[in-house]
């Protein structure tokens, strides 16, 4: 019986033993690892492609990609909240969520000495919190087979007399209303005059989508000939063979800015501003505008004329871009969401 | 092996030697220890954090205790009427698994033929396909130009696409379809051992059919009905991807609502109190048609 115990008690220190040391093995290695908490899909292949290869592999960094929607990586960022140290060195997120995570003490504040390339970023694209990667613009989308006049305006565009015609995404509820409500009369700082007009739509028929991509396969079957959507994101259904057209409204073309922020308890602070300033490098924006459609956020770029021509915005459109009232968005988000739900989609 | 052996061993032996109810606990106790932890840890903080506030503004947890998520949830139509719809699609769902699966699994029970196996094999091939990916499948075939839209408007028995997509149709066949497995293997392992000679005992006594499947059949397989049942009912009061994936955003259950809540409105508290409140009601249901159906057997 006491040989038992003694065998046991050897494995157990061995077992011990082996843990510790399994356990310090990632502290030694994490110097060089960045976690990256990204949407899946062609973003994270186009960072690998773009970024992580060509600028960070050769100088012995390894990034590691932990992959899923923004609300679930929000999530956890939140679960974590009260940890030393977190399980992501760097984030992407819209705008508006890095406007949130930062009201929710979640993120660090950029000290941008340690981001050289910084100094060429668009000054919209710059916030106290966080760094805009790519943007784009909010703007119409239609079938040029099924609308003969194409629409000039998202009062146009969100029309109920487009009736069934009409597509709408879900999960750009926001930016649905933003559109709405300045197709309305109102801004992007006052979505409410919207919602009427949003309701005479849905009850003239028009066609609720879960996600882009169910819209993009509406567009494609021509179940619907008319919405909006990111350009960029049109470019890709094109070049996907889709037929369809953009427009950029009269009112104004909301910008989306996607871009990187870094958790207060980032393991490995040095690796997240490596990354941001890699990804502001001219080569990977330039990339970026080229397999992606959005438009680079530094002025360093040189995008191909005819890629700026598909993706960018005349320099007329570009005096209509507008950025979105992130803290009205994110006061009212919740109120927002609840009409939505309930309301809108009842 | 080793260890069943052992606890049997500390169970029987008398007079019990020093040491060896200490031994059973040892072996039993890191896996009692484990689903404690991980099962009833997070119920537990998930009950504390769904009587937090919450701050709408910063989407933040305030620390109180209230029973307001609670009262929230029964006191708005939006939130009551996904429980009930949440009810009406497990119940029909079980009752549609129940009444496909039972011939199913009767002659699969029953049959003679050395390809029992593949039948088995068949019954269960489903479940090597994630629900994500059934209802992806789904998707495709229900399509406003989809399979069955193309088939018929090809066929020219209808003139404009059936809307299947996106409805409660759509989502009730998608639950049968992945729950009919487990409904079909719950039954058939209970029909097995059901003796073929009381069958066969009923028949020769005059009873037609119906009636040994009503007398004798049917209350003797009860314990397979009442597992298939339970299994096939959770599983559909939970039922995540078939409702998002088919039901579309317009279509309200509970599991896609706790999460919505959760990961979408970052609202820990009101998201605790509607999975707190759907985990009370399938357990209620199912403890009842338990009760239910013990009486009846009883009787």
């Amino acid at each position: 019986m006491p040989n038992r115990f003694m065998i046991s008690r050897r494995h157990l220190m061995g077992g011990a033993t082996a843990l510790a040391a399994g356990a310090a093995l990632p502290a030694h290695a994490q110097n060089r690892r960045i976690v990256v908490g990204t949407w899946g899909g062609d973003y994270s292949r186009l960072l690998a492609k773009n970024i992580e290869a060509p600028l960070l592999a050769p100088k012995g960094w390894d990034v590691i990609k932990d992959e899923a929607n923004d609300p679930p990586r929000r999530a956890k960022m939140l679960a974590e909240k009260a940890l030393r140290r977190g399980s992501s060195d760097i984030q992407g997120l819209s705008a508006a969520n890095m406007y949130e995570v930062n009201q929710q003490g979640l993120v660090e504040q950029l000290d941008y000495d340690k981001i050289p390339n910084a100094k060429n970023l668009i000054p919209a694209m710059k916030y106290p919190y966080g760094v805009g990667h790519i943007y784009s613009g909010k703007v119409i989308l239609f079938n040029p087979k099924l609308i003969k006049t194409p629409p000039t305006s998202f009062a146009e565009a969100l029309d109920p007399a487009m009736g069934n015609k009409l597509g709408i995404i879900d999960i750009q509820y926001q930016y649905t209303l933003v559109a709405a409500g300045m197709a309305s009369g109102g801004s992007p700082s006052n979505i409410e005059p919207g919602k009427e007009r949003l309701l005479a739509c849905k009850k003239a028929g028009a066609r609720i989508y879960p996600s882009n991509e169910a819209f993009a396969q509406a567009m494609k079957t021509e179940e619907i000939a008319v919405g909006i959507m990111w350009k960029a994101r049109a470019v890709q259904w094109q070049n996907a063979g889709i037929n369809v057209e953009t427009v950029a409204a009269k009112e104004g073309v909301p910008m989306y800015i996607s871009g990187f922020a870094v958790p207060k308890n980032a393991p490995n602070k040095e690796g997240a501003y490596t990354y941001l300033d890699a990804m502001l490098e001219p080569s990977a924006q330039e990339a970026f505008a080229v397999d992606m459609g959005y438009n680079p956020t530094v002025t360093n770029a040189n995008v191909p004329p005819q890629v700026h021509k598909r993706i960018g915005f005349t320099p007329d459109e570009e005096k209509r871009l507008v950025d979105l009232d992130y803290g009205y968005l994110a006061t009212n988000d919740v109120a927002f969401q609840e009409w939505w739900n309930k309301s809108f989609k009842a | 092996m080793s260890e069943t052996v052992a606890i049997r061993g500390a169970a029987v032996a008398a007079p019990r030697r020093r040491g060896e109810g200490l031994t059973a606990t040892t072996l039993i106790g890191p896996a009692t220890v484990f689903v404690a932890v991980s099962l009833f840890a997070p119920l537990a903080i998930l009950l504390r954090y769904s009587l937090n506030d919450f701050d709408k503004a910063t989407k933040t947890m305030i620390a109180a205790v209230t029973p307001a998520n609670y009262i929230r949830f029964f006191t708005d139509a939006y939130y009551t009427s996904a429980l009930a719809t949440t009810v009406e699609v497990a119940l029909l769902s079980t009752i549609v698994c129940l009444v496909l699966g039972f011939p199913l699994a009767y002659v699969v029970a029953r049959t003679q033929s050395r390809f029992k196996n593949l039948l088995i094999m068949a019954v269960v091939l489903p479940l090597f396909v994630g629900n994500a990916v059934r209802a992806a499948g789904w998707m495709v075939i229900f399509g406003n130009k989809g399979f069955v839209n193309a088939g018929l408007m090809g066929l020219g028995v209808i003139e404009k696409p059936l809307e299947i997509m996106f409805t409660e149709k759509a989502v009730i066949i998608g639950i049968i379809a992945v729950n009919l497995p487990f409904m079909v293997l719950s039954l058939q392992s209970v029909i097995e051992g059901v003796d073929r000679a009381v069958e066969e005992a009923a028949f020769s006594l005059g009873a037609p059919p119906l009636t040994m499947f009503r007398r004798v059949l049917l209350p003797l397989a009860l314990p397979g009905v009442l597992a298939g049942t339970i299994l096939t009912f959770i599983l559909a009061m939970n039922a995540y991807a078939t409702p998002y994936l088919l039901g579309g955003p317009l279509f309200k259950m509970m599991a896609p609502l706790v999460y919505n809540t959760f990961t979408q409105q970052s609202n820990w508290p009101f998201g605790g109190a509607i999975a707190f409140i759907l985990m009370a009601v399938t357990l209620t249901l199912t403890v009842a048609a338990n009760l239910l159906i013990q009486r009846r057997t009883k009787r």
